[in-house]
């Protein structure tokens, strides 16, 4: 009886050692790939905020930012966006994540620095293939976010303007809720008061009129 | 102990989907497109020709009443390496196949050859089921996957087979949860018949 | 041990600190992983049982109670395991090994209890009981749990919905299935087929229920 526990507790422990040999081949591999995966898709994003440009990513510590991700055990982390040698903000970069029909749903936004979309992309999820899976395709949902401004992310069947994707309500609305809450999240710190600041914002006086427009 | 008819008998003879209804979950979850298909089978089959060497090269030394949990433990090694090394090289047919991947442990298929043959047959026999087997299972999922993508999708392995057309307004079920159950039925249906036929025709 | 500290050690996560109990978060779990999420109709886990074992209403139920009794302790096990042990020892890569043997030593255990306390059971069951380990819908509602990041208070509410979703469709299988024997199908349709139709028909119905919590 000792002796089959024995056996077992040997295979086992060969199993462990195997797998830690390959893991720690293989975990600095994957490490690298998640930061580069994440670095690409902050270039695409961001890329918006000022074309043609090289861009630099620095996290921020915002005082007072709450965090509306709590419920799905996330954080949010906001990331500012610079053009070097120039260290001042051209903008922002986050992760939404929402909580869709069969996954929690990873979206990477950039804004410009009064709050406005200049565009997302959609980092994982695992919604169902050939309906919710869609999302990714920037021609069906996330392209109608690029310009809007934090209130106006409200799907059509919520009463805002956003049109869902064909039978993908869940899908649609994890994406653009989640993302309003961020933003919302973002302003109540305070991030997206340089609207006045004509020098960084060349298109500040834009803004001013279509927000008016925009608060219905 | 013929060689070529162990490495045949898990294509069609012994098929472990359609014949030995082992494997089902993976089957019908990862059909949705045939690249998932095509990437799973190999991982399994990989899995499967580990295991399955292992298993008949110890099969003298592990005692028998503790088998079950060691082939356990050799499987989910196997698959745990899968895991990592996909992640590593692979991470797109990683993310598709997501939790499917820590689930080819328990793939009835390879605990069920690990136990119903590795264990009695010497180590190239087992490595030659293992082949035929991982190959039956693969081919039962390319064609589960073709008939879901080309009907749920309009794409043949992400081309473009029926059109844009047909694209913007598919058979969505086929690829969505149902579809996979009601094509399997019919897939098992048409089999019958051609046993029947086989049988009839003696 | 007083009451409170026993709900926040349930409720947190060594990550994130206690994710409170929300009544809500709650019962949109058991809705998911019952109807809208059904572990076998739509995750497509749990598919041998289901086949196996759905010809009688009695075993049906049988191999139900069985299946959540699992579920629970088995992520009970897993989750302790892999959060206050693999992941502080950062030998998360291990989950998969620590989770089946925790699983194959907990259906060790169901077989010794209903070979002693019910016997007729247990041979009902016959080869499906040690097939239990197999059942992809343990392992997975485990991995599940991880991979959501939730406490252990939701994974265990997870556990018994997922088990109770699994005998939901189980038993209406059954029911089924027991019909369909005196039923007029077509030949090349018997068996194995038309169980797999019905399972299509029935994951349809599931299918209407996207969308039920919100």
């Amino acid at each position: 009886m000792f002796k089959l526990g024995l056996i077992l507790m040997l295979v086992a422990l060969v199993a462990a050692v195997a797998l830690g040999l390959v893991n720690s081949r293989t975990a600095p591999i994957i490490a690298v790939q998640k930061e580069l995966e994440k670095q690409n898709a902050m270039n695409e994003v961001a890329a918006s905020l000022s074309p043609g440009d090289s861009l630099a990513f620095d996290s921020l510590s915002v005082s007072g930012l709450g965090n509306p991700y709590a419920v799905c055990d996330n954080t949010l982390d906001v990331v500012k966006v610079s053009v070097p040698p120039d260290t001042s903000r051209i903008g922002y970069v986050f992760i939404a994540y929402g909580k869709g029909y069969s996954s929690t749903i990873q979206t990477m936004v950039a804004t410009g620095l009064e709050g406005r979309v200049s565009n997302t992309t959609i980092l994982y999820q695992q919604e169902t293939p050939g309906l919710g899976a869609n999302v990714e395709n920037p021609s069906k949902l996330i392209g109608s976010f690029n310009g809007l401004i934090p209130s106006e992310f409200i799907l059509k069947n919520d009463g805002g303007g956003i049109d869902a994707m064909t039978g993908c309500t869940i899908t649609s609305r994890a994406v653009t809720n989640s993302i309003r809450t961020g933003l919302e999240a973002m302003n109540e710190a305070g991030l997206f008061t340089d609207r006045t600041d004509e020098s960084e914002n060349p298109e500040g006086t834009v803004m001013e009129s279509s927000t008016e427009g925009g608060v219905e | 102990m013929s060689l070529v008819k162990d490495l045949t008998n898990g294509i069609y003879r012994e098929n472990p989907v359609f014949k030995l209804a082992l494997g089902m979950c993976p089957f019908l979850a990862v059909t949705t497109s045939v690249e998932n298909a095509l990437g799973m089978g190999a991982a399994a089959t990989f899995v499967l020709i580990c295991s399955n060497f292992l298993v008949s090269l110890f099969r003298n030394l592990i005692p028998s009443k503790v088998r079950i949990p060691c082939y356990i433990v050799i499987i989910a090694t196997f698959v745990t390496l899968v895991d990592m090394v996909m992640n590593a090289y692979l991470p797109d047919l990683h993310k598709s196949l997501g939790i499917f991947i820590p689930l080819i442990v328990v793939n009835c298929i390879i605990l069920g050859r690990a136990e119903g043959y590795a264990n009695r047959h010497p180590v190239i026999n087992s490595v030659a089921d293992a082949i035929g087997m991982g190959i039956g299972f693969t081919m039962a999922m390319v064609i589960l996957a073709s008939f879901r993508e080309l009907l749920g999708n309009g794409t043949w392995l992400n081309m473009n087979v029926l059109g844009t057309a047909y694209q913007n307004q598919p058979l969505l079920i086929a690829i969505l949860a149902p579809g996979a159950f009601i094509l399997l039925g019919f897939i098992l249906g048409f089999f019958n018949i051609l046993e029947k036929r086989k049988g009839g025709g003696q | 041990m007083n009451a409170t500290v026993l709900l926040t050690t349930l409720l947190a996560t060594p990550e994130s600190g206690s994710q409170g109990f929300d009544l809500g978060k709650m019962m949109a779990i058991i809705i998911a992983s019952i109807f809208v999420n059904n572990f076998v109709l739509s995750r497509f886990l749990g598919i041998c049982p289901f086949l196996g074992v759905s010809k009688q209403l009695d075993s049906a139920v049988g191999m139900g109670a069985a299946v959540i009794f699992v579920m629970t302790l088995a992520t009970l096990g897993s989750w302790t395991v892999y959060n206050l042990l693999l992941v502080p020892m950062g030998l998360s890569y291990l989950r998969t090994i620590a989770f089946i043997l925790i699983i194959a030593s907990l259906v060790q255990l169901v077989e010794m209890i209903l070979q002693k306390f019910s016997p007729a059971l247990y041979k009902a069951l016959g080869i499906f009981l040690p097939l239990i380990t197999t059942n992809c819908a343990i392992l997975g509602v485990a991995v599940l749990n991880i991979d959501e990041k939730y406490s252990l208070g939701y994974s265990l509410v997870n556990a018994i919905a997922a088990g109770i979703g699994f005998t939901l469709a189980l038993v209406l299988m059954a029911g089924l299935r027991q019909k369909l024997e005196l039923a007029d199908v077509p030949p090349a349709l018997k068996g194995k087929p038309v169980a797999f139709l019905v399972a299509g028909l029935m994951s349809i119905a599931f299918l209407g229920f996207a969308g039920l919590g919100g």
